[in-house]
């Protein structure tokens, strides 16, 4: 084969793969109701975008201005789907800039083998079609490693300031964008001053980052406060996990890649390399294995992977040049490349199904609502979903209202009254319900209100049960 | 090999107590927290074939922990010698190449040809080379027996036994005669090596000149490591033992096919002391395709099984505790088969069924996992001082896997199925897929299993995508090592040329007639063979079929004519260069006879060395002191022939190796001291070039019969016209032999 249909072959390999994360998401991007992330972020975005007082805003584990604001717009264009639409067409970019970064760091077959363990896993499929603020971050995260690797590639001091710097600027938008990633900071700045120097990490990251920082305290309409941080700090607190189980849920999903990336470190030629890349993925898994919160450890897995997949990509050359018993026939080569993406990729599609009834379903709770349901109805839920049934139902009543129950209810036990103006009562113990048991409620359940229909949601992890409650007739 | 010279010893030894504790733990692990209730039976093979493998690793550490370094004392004269070559169905002319090395031999001897398959053919030969020839009367115990023949029919102090097909160097007797002056030594030991490098248990790396035997652990560590112990052991060939020795235990030992290692453990059991002297002094034939091969190892594992169960070294009184537990880990081996059996299987049976032989795969079983595995590896790698490469070791465990069964089998069955095969050697070797049907079925049963398990998971049939991934890798990796086997067995099937052909530069005359008349040339012979050779040489290939040949090799011409069966010519910058490859015929055979000592005394041995057998672990890497290299011009391989013109003017015929423009490398056919200086006459086609120059230094070649030396001239004016030109011809060669 020569260099030139070689070449060709590449980039059709690199379009296949990226069409394939397209139509794959694409494919099923109705694969669930709304999520209650999704519905928030896309109310957030819209409430900032009109002026309008955010109640949410202040509480939201990630800056406002960024994706929900996007969100809010998609949203306008092209309602629930047209929101996971953009995340999907980010999540396409990120493995671009994840097939680049590897690209110049180790050439372009590795590119090529990042890509497509990257787009094969369950997680970035999953992520780009949930219309939340996880792959947009991931996507400035994984922008961000693009423009440090380049920078190192560079023959100017000009350019490698100003990629250094462009790659500051994006690792602080992934920064506010989900509050978590900057644990990314101090790594990052650690790569540049042993790769760049401590002088130009002062001039082209730290003074820019400091900058935005500042900026960002400065005008941003919610910046983080302390009501955020005792958010996150409950939300810790009502996750936590024993270690060995933390460990087994947060390697679950990056079990394999981990395994991959661990050949890399036998690579002849860049095993350097993957061992810092493997270094890079560790902060966000040691943030949850430290804190031992569980919460959203299957999403925030995808920052990891934007480093382990090139470390992975040196793996699979590793491994395939153990299997062909370093023999250099291509087509053994080919053989063993193939079939371990195979794997990797069924692996990705397999984790993919799961995390698509991780959450539930509610589209039956909605079609319940609107076909009993009235403009103007009120509405108390045992968890903090109401936005999503707002979110769902605005276009048929845009004046229903869907709170906690705990507003709704006066007096003291075991004399308590549910008011009057509650027309239902949802109540979803095992999911957006947990924190707040219906059990809590029992009495005013039982003297208020009668059972109307109870709905069995199936999820990957079992079965849950969500109870709609009307008023009882006196 | 000089193992006192070697770095980090102290840490390898080190390295390997912590992966011997890491395993203890790793196992212990295993067994307390892995099993799977559900599956006890699976879990149980798996743990043992890995406990085996620790077991083997255990004694293989303990038995290379110290490997001896020896330096050959000198040969008393007066010692009487009689050299056996036991032989069944070996062609002729295998065995003819033996006997002229064994006549080559410098001490004093009787060369004694033991004959089990009473041929005329192989009798006269004998008489032609003026060789005993003895052929009993009944052929009981098989080799054991044939030499206890000819040790009834020998007077002599000392016997050398060596196989058909195994010539040995002129000194042979001269580096092991000298261990003798001890009088508890009752056998020395060299190693057994082999000459054909295409060979189905070698592999090769023309680029780094590095070549991989699978024997090479063995013969280069293991052996020596048990000599510490002083359990080395006589391996049926490339040794001398002391008639005295043999007398006390009866002869050699009967009773096993493989007599060799019961004959040293009998020896060893009476007192008597082994020597292993680390040289190779003799170069065989291995086994070139899977089937003899097979044949082969089926014998070990079968002469194995009887020693273990017959006389196992473990209740053998006399023996020390090394001798006792170096002798079980050379016994055991044969056990591999089922340990891989269990490792080839699990996976297919994990994908198919979606059983495990532990109660789950998750992260904490990798923790466990990964470390143990990585410095066992560094650990095997390091002790086996370069020579190991855990991968190659791995592809021969799945070619011999069923091999050792079978042997199992055989050690069942009834006792004709246990006779003697010998290995085919030479034009015997028989191609068949039959043998590889084992690795076949492996990488068909991993393969199948792998398409399953994911067919599974994707029809959300089943849910354990971890242990389905891991799995499959496993499987992957087992059907690497299958194919890997296959393909190279399959290589050997279809190889074109009958004899391995040895790459030597002798200078050479070739004659052949064209329209002008005759022309004669001078050229270097690319590769050589008594069957044929290959000529580089500058200008266009010869217009005729037919071609007359004079090898100019030490001490004598060999005239022949030849065939020319193939060329190649190229061309840059208006010369030329070609390629003849050249079928020789009509060579009387005492000019072949002496083509074949020149091969196997010295050609051989100077190819070898050409090639490294061991590569550096990490650990020497790691602590080697790098000092700068000297600055050198850049050397082109040249393949010139050359005159060197001598003070005396005596010239000197000699192969250009290699040329830069401040001096080149030649190959001569005698000494020629550092600091004489010389006038070096390259023939390029028709052209003579002359250049001035001093020899800056020579190495001679060890070489009775044949003396050679290489030397290194530094031209008198580097980059002169002359040098130019001959690096420019040069570069020619170079992009004809390396295409």
């Amino acid at each position: 084969m020569n260099a030139a249909v070689r070449s060709r072959l590449h980039w059709i390999l690199l379009a296949g793969l990226l069409a394939y994360g397209a139509v794959i998401s694409a494919a099923r991007i109705d694969y669930n109701s709304v999520f209650v992330d999704e519905a928030y972020h896309i109310v957030m975005g819209r409430q900032v975008a009109a002026g309008e007082y955010c109640p949410g805003c202040a509480a939201h584990a990630g800056s406002v201005m960024t994706w929900p604001l996007l969100a809010a717009y998609a949203d306008a264009a092209g309602g629930l789907y047209g929101a996971r639409a953009l995340n999907v067409a980010f999540g396409l970019l990120l493995t671009l800039c994840i097939y680049l970064a590897a690209r110049i760091l180790f050439g372009r077959e590795f590119g090529l083998l990042a890509a497509a363990i990257f787009l094969f896993s369950g997680q970035a499929l999953y992520l780009m079609k949930l219309a939340t603020y996880d792959m947009t971050a991931a996507l400035f995260l994984g922008a961000a490693l693009l423009c440090f690797v380049a920078a190192g590639r560079m023959d100017s001091t000009v350019y490698e300031g100003a990629a250094l710097a462009t790659g500051t600027v994006l690792l602080s938008l992934a920064a506010i964008t989900k509050y978590i990633l900057p644990v990314y900071i101090p790594v990052c700045v650690v790569y540049v001053i042993l790769r760049h120097g401590i002088a130009r990490c002062l001039l082209f990251v730290l003074a820019p980052l400091s900058a935005f920082m500042l900026l960002f305290f400065m005008f941003s309409p919610y910046p983080p406060n302390p009501q955020v941080l005792s958010t996150i700090e409950e939300v810790r607190e009502v996750s936590r996990l024993p270690l060995r189980t933390l460990m087994n849920w947060t390697f679950r999903w990056l079990a394999l890649a981990y395994l991959l990336a661990a050949f890399g470190l036998f690579h002849e030629r860049f095993r350097r390399q993957a061992a810092g890349l493997i270094v890079l993925s560790m902060p966000v898994i040691m943030i949850h294995l430290v804190t031992r919160a569980e919460h959203s450890v299957n999403k925030n897995v995808v920052f990891a992977l934007i480093f382990l997949a090139p470390a992975a990509a040196l793996g699979v050359d590793h491994i395939v040049h153990l299997f062909t018993m370093r023999e250099p026939g291509a087509a053994l080569r080919r053989f063993f490349t193939v079939s371990i993406l195979a794997v990797v990729c069924v692996y990705g599609v397999h984790n993919l199904r799961w995390l698509e009834r991780q959450h539930p379903d509610v589209a039956p709770l909605i079609e319940f609502f609107e076909r009993n349901g009235f403009d103007g109805m009120t509405v108390a839920t045992n968890g903090w979903d109401g936005v999503l049934y707002e979110y769902a139902l605005e276009a048929r009543f845009p004046r229903a209202r869907f709170d906690h129950i705990s507003w709704f209810i006066s007096g003291e036990e075991p004399n308590r009254r549910l008011d009057e103006g509650v027309a239902f009562v949802l109540c979803q113990d095992d999911y957006y319900g947990k924190h707040y048991p219906s059990a809590l409620f029992a009495d005013v359940l039982d003297s208020d209100c009668t059972l109307r229909e109870d709905f069995t949601i199936i999820h990957s992890w079992g079965e849950t049960h969500a109870l709609i409650y009307g008023r009882k007739q006196r | 090999m000089d193992f006192k010279r070697l770095k980090g010893e102290r840490l390898r030894r080190v390295i390997a107590v912590v992966s011997i504790a890491v395993t203890t733990y790793y196992l212990y692990w295993r067994v307390t927290q892995t099993f799977n209730p559900n599956a006890l039976f699976f879990s149980w093979a798996l743990w043992c074939a890995e406990l085996f493998g620790f077991f083997t690793t255990l004694l293989f550490y303990f038995t290379v922990w110290n490997p001896t370094t020896r330096t050959a004392p000198a040969a008393p004269e007066g010692l009487t010698v009689d050299v056996f070559i036991p032989t069944k169905n070996e062609p002729p002319e295998v065995l003819r190449k033996t006997l002229l090395a064994c006549n080559d031999l410098v001490y004093p001897h009787r060369t004694v040809v033991l004959d089990d398959g009473g041929r005329a053919e192989i009798e006269a030969l004998c008489a032609e080379l003026g060789c005993a020839y003895l052929a009993r009367p009944s052929h009981e115990h098989a080799k054991a027996g044939n030499l206890n023949y000819g040790l009834e029919h020998s007077e002599a102090e000392f016997v050398a036994v060596f196989d058909a097909d195994h010539a040995p160097l002129p000194h042979f007797l001269d580096r092991l005669l000298g261990y003798f002056g001890d009088d508890k030594v009752g056998f020395a030991q060299a190693p057994q090596e082999f000459y054909n490098i295409d060979s189905f248990q070698h592999r090769v790396d023309p680029r780094r000149k590095y070549v991989w035997s699978e024997q090479g652990l063995f013969y280069y560590v293991i052996q020596p490591g048990r000599d510490h112990w002083n359990a080395a052991y006589f391996v049926g060939t490339c040794a001398v033992l002391r008639r005295a020795a043999l007398d006390d235990i009866g002869g050699f030992a009967t009773g096993s096919i493989t007599e060799d290692m019961l004959t040293s453990i009998r020896l060893q059991a009476e007192g008597w002391g082994s020597v292993y002297h680390n040289e190779p002094l003799a170069f065989g034939i291995a086994a070139e395709t899977i089937v003899p091969f097979h044949i082969q190892r089926r014998r070990w594992g079968l002469g194995g099984w009887q020693v273990f169960f017959k006389a196992n070294p473990l209740f053998l009184g006399g023996l020390s505790l090394p001798q006792r537990l170096c002798y079980l880990a050379s016994l055991i081996y044969p056990f591999e088969g089922f340990q891989k059996l269990v490792f080839y299987a699990t996976p297919p049976i994990a994908l198919f069924t979606g059983i495990l032989p532990m109660h789950a795969m998750d992260i904490y079983y990798l923790l466990h996992f990964v470390p143990y595995y990585a410095i066992s590896i560094f650990a095997f790698n390091e002790m086996g001082r370069g020579y190991g490469g855990n991968l190659l070791l791995e592809q021969f465990s799945m070619g011999k896997f069923f091999t050792y069964m079978s042997s199992m089998l055989a050690f069942l069955l009834p006792k004709r199925s246990r006779a003697f095969a010998v290995t085919p050697k030479g034009g015997d070797s028989l191609a068949s897929y039959r043998y590889l049907a084992p690795q076949i079925a492996v990488c068909a049963a991993s393969l199948a299993a792998i398409a399953w398990a994911l067919a599974g998971l994707l029809l959300g049939r089943r849910s354990d995508e971890f242990i389905i991934a891991v799995n499959s890798l496993w499987a992957l990796y087992n059907t690497g090592l299958g194919i890997a086997i296959v393909q190279y067995a399959r290589r050997k099937f279809v190889q074109r040329r009958a004899e391995f052909r040895i790459r030597d530069n002798v200078p050479l005359f070739y004659r052949y007639t064209n329209g002008n008349g005759r022309e004669k040339r001078l050229a270097v012979a690319g590769d050589l063979t008594p069957g044929g050779l290959s000529i580089v040489t500058v200008g266009e290939a010869p217009p005729a079929r037919t071609i007359e040949l004079e090898l100019i090799l030490p001490r004598g011409r060999v005239e022949t004519v030849g065939y020319l069966a193939y060329s190649r010519t190229v061309g840059v910058n208006g010369q030329a260069a070609s390629l003849l490859g050249v079928k020789l015929n009509g060579m009387s055979p005492a000019r072949r006879d002496r083509l074949s000592r020149y091969l196997t005394g010295l050609a051989v041995p100077k190819y070898l060395d050409e090639f490294s057998t061991r590569y550096e672990t990490y650990l020497e890497r790691r602590l080697a002191e790098r000092r700068p290299l000297a600055e050198r011009a850049r050397r082109t391989l040249a393949l010139l022939p050359v005159v060197i013109v001598k003070y005396d003017n005596r010239p000197v015929y000699g192969a250009m190796q290699d040329v830069s423009e401040t001096g080149c490398l030649v190959e001569t056919q005698c000494a020629v001291p550092a600091g004489t200086r010389v006038t070096l006459q390259t023939v390029i086609g028709a052209d003579i070039v002359e250049t001035g120059g001093v020899v800056a230094r020579m190495l001679p070649l060890e070489s009775r019969h044949f003396p050679e030396a290489l030397v290194g001239i530094r031209f008198d004016e580097a980059g002169s016209e002359a040098a130019r030109r001959i690096v420019s011809v040069a570069e020619n060669i170079r992009g004809l032999v390396e295409s």
